[in-house]
């Protein structure tokens, strides 16, 4: 029992400010602490016991205990264990000690916090306006209960302008974005940049907000959530489905059959050849590297087709409801998607062959976007970004879920750190997605394909899930409630950690080489913005007013 | 030297060949699970609405009339094509078909107004077969969805009100 073991170290250290600690499963541990000592269990957990920083949650709980809360997510990899810290606050005016000094992957999240529940992080060194609009009124927290689902603010100010930091002595500012042609969503980076070197930059997103979670909260129900949650994300849309669904059975405790486990991790690998083929490409392309980019996406193509066979349609699965699946792989889709595998095979070894070994590509991706162990450590960076540096992690592998425990599989590292490494783990790990697949596909056996859910589904538990999407980690948390839908249920998007890590990621390189730095994180702006009430889309636009806006159209058709 | 790699490159460009589909001119057939557009059956629906208490987009409107009408709506304009109404609909009264070329400038091209004869219909909920607690119908009794203004609204009532009915038909209250 390793969340035992890791219970008695923090109780050995922290001892009465332990108030209670709940050991569902092996995987789990949550340990409920009192707000003064959060600093320092997320210290030793962060620094002592070498934990890997997931997310921070707020929730209003005033509802059920009149009271705040604020959980702080950490797994440990190497010991198959996610952890959770949870503290509650009173409900007049809720502030907790900040814990971005010690972790300071936790900056954003903690401004998130902040913006959406209401709760100061007390001692943050950066507490600028994370995730609401600029024009939004103070004072007013979309995410508290009281707060409708369709509420629009009164007082909203639509000229008050984002305040931006001062750039650096000598630096010129750059804008990239809202709308850059190698950004596919929208995202605003000012970059300080002396001659033609970056030097620094700062980053205002969460441009398109879609108040996802506060609908599950409120208007969703339970096996509704799912089928919204997969449309968090245009590329890795069942990831979250299926997180989503994992975390709720995490919660009640509630297997799903062995059949819909097989299918979960199909699924879910056919998902990562289409993202890994699809994105090896848009690298290319950013490069101006035209023809792989081009033969990644014929290859791609029939793993799309195969997924429409499958689940009827090329993407938006819609593959999970709570306690299993929707959709069956029938014998003779068995015979085809191994034909698919094949082929997919055959064609992908002769293109990684001659990539890997052409410096073009390398004199244009190597030394750049360097992320190296300490900034994976400091940030909490995942994924292809995370083993591109030699980290060894991989959700499949450290916090198996679906039917992961009984496939074998390497996990790619390359120690690089840079944008060419990242190429070569996501090149090199389309061949272990194709094995899993196949190995499922040995292992499955006939069986059910959905639990029998008899009961309404118990209220106040708490249930996290960690899956390996193409680009990194999707965690999310889940409080269940009443009303036939969750209390609370919070998303955490790879990219939501590796944004984080961008800035670090092109200081003091070259101004051209930005747009292959941030594209190799696959960057996935709508996943990591999932949070709005309100819908800003023109409005979001701070540089130009709309009275400017319109002298500027006037002028351009003259 | 990269040459050797170029000529690798090219090789699987020429392999290839060349891919592109001759769509629109010639569509594809999708394959038979595709989940296109879906189509209401008015001669096999009952009016239980649990198509409309499980629409996870709130696209399926139920209004009704009187003791004997039912309406029900399909919107068309954000539904996702998810095909959770056809999975709980107990008379299959709904198919998702294979249509997807769906653009048009008039929704109205896509919507579906059933009207359905209810008979003494006490929108009790039983003729609703859930799969599992979470589909239960949380709606019973007559409900008022806001057709005008195309809006899914969390009420409903246990009884009519005079007012709701149309002219020409008399309700009797309980």
């Amino acid at each position: 029992m390793i969340a035992r073991e890791k219970l008695n170290e923090l109780r050995a250290k922290f001892g009465p400010a332990i108030q209670r600690a709940d050991l569902p499963s092996d995987g789990r541990l949550f340990v409920f602490i009192e707000p003064s000592v959060v600093k320092d269990v997320c210290a030793h957990i962060f620094r002592d016991l070498d934990a890997r920083y997931v997310i921070s949650i707020g929730a209003d709980d005033r509802p059920s205990s009149g009271k705040f809360m604020v959980a702080h997510n950490f797994a440990f990899d190497r010991e198959h264990l996610l952890a959770s810290v949870l503290t509650y606050l009173p409900a007049e005016n809720p502030k907790l000690d900040s814990i971005s000094d010690v972790v300071p992957a936790a900056n954003w999240a903690e401004r998130e916090i902040r913006d959406l529940v209401g709760i100061e992080p007390v001692g943050h060194r950066y507490l600028k306006r994370l995730v609401l609009p600029d024009g939004w009124p103070d004072g007013l927290h979309p995410l508290r209960k009281d707060f409708a689902w369709n509420q629009v603010p009164e007082g909203f100010d639509e000229d008050r302008e984002f305040k931006f930091d001062e750039p650096p002595e000598g630096c010129t500012v750059v804008p990239f974005g809202p709308f850059h042609p190698t950004l596919d969503e929208p995202a605003h980076f000012r970059l300080y940049v002396e001659g033609e070197m970056v030097r620094g930059c700062e980053y205002r997103g969460f441009m398109v907000h879609r108040g996802i979670e506060k609908l599950a909260e409120l208007v969703l129900t339970y096996n509704e959530i799912p089928l919204m949650a997969e449309r968090i994300c245009g590329i890795c849309g069942c990831v979250h489905n299926v997180t989503y669904a994992q975390a709720v059975e995490n919660a009640i405790a509630l297997r799903p059959p062995p059949r819909a486990e097989y299918i979960r991790t199909i699924m879910l690998e056919i998902e990562r050849l289409h993202s890994h083929l699809l994105w090896v490409g848009l690298a290319c392309h950013i490069v101006g590297f035209d023809t792989l980019f081009m033969q990644s996406f014929r290859i791609r193509e029939p793993v799309m087709w195969i997924a429409e066979k499958i689940t009827g349609n090329r993407k938006t699965y819609a593959l999970c409801v709570i306690g299993g699946v929707r959709w069956d792989i029938a014998p003779e889709m068995k015979a085809e998607l191994r034909a698919v595998l094949d082929k997919l095979e055959a064609e992908w070894t002769p293109v990684v062959a001659a990539v890997l070994k052409d410096k073009n590509i390398q004199k244009r991706t190597r030394d750049v976007g360097v992320a190296d162990r300490r900034l994976v450590k400091e940030m909490g960076l995942i994924g292809p970004v995370a083993r591109a540096a030699g980290a060894d992690m991989d959700c499949r592998r450290d916090h198996p879920y679906a039917a992961y425990d009984r496939v074998e599989f390497d996990v790619i590292t390359a120690d690089g750190a840079d944008v060419w490494s990242r190429v070569v783990v996501r090149a090199k790990e389309v061949f272990e997605s194709i094995k899993i697949i196949r190995q499922c596909l040995e292992k499955m056996e006939p069986g059910p394909l959905q639990a029998e859910i008899r009961d309404e589904l118990p209220v106040g538990r708490l249930g996290m899930s960690s899956v390996e999407a193409p680009r990194g980690e999707s965690h999310h948390f889940v409080i269940t409630g009443e009303n036939n839908r969750p209390r609370r249920w919070r998303v955490r998007a790879p990219t939501y950690q590796n944004l984080q890590g961008v800035p670090a990621m092109i200081k003091d390189q070259q101004l051209a080489d930005m747009t292959i730095s941030l594209g190799s994180i696959d960057p996935c702006f709508s996943c990591t913005d999932r949070l709005e009430t309100i819908d800003l889309r023109t409005k979001a636009v701070k540089v130009w007013s709309q009275e400017e806006l319109r002298i500027l159209t006037r002028r351009a058709k003259t | 030297m990269s040459l050797l790699s170029k000529l690798k490159e090219a090789a699987v460009c020429l392999k290839a060949g060349r891919v592109t589909l001759p769509y629109p001119a010639q569509a594809q057939p999708v394959p038979p699970k595709f989940r296109g557009r879906p189509i209401f059956d008015a001669a096999k629906c009952i009016g239980c609405a649990g198509c409309a208490n499980n629409c996870p987009a709130r696209e399926i409107l139920v209004f009704d009339v009187c003791q004997e009408v039912r309406i029900l709506k399909y919107l068309g304009r954000r539904c996702t094509y998810c095909g959770r109404c056809a999975d709980v609909c107990p008379e299959d009264a709904i198919t998702m078909s294979h249509e997807f070329e769906n653009a048009t400038n008039s929704i109205g091209d896509i919507q579906q107004k059933l009207d359905l004869f209810m008979s003494t219909c006490q929108r009790c909920g039983r003729c609703f077969k859930e799969p599992s607690p979470l589909e239960q119908l949380k709606l019973k009794g007559y409900r008022f969805d806001d057709l005008a203004n195309e809006q899914w609204i969390f009420r409903s009532q246990a009884y009519l009100t005079e007012e709701a009915a149309v002219d020409d038909v008399k309700i009797e209250l309980d």
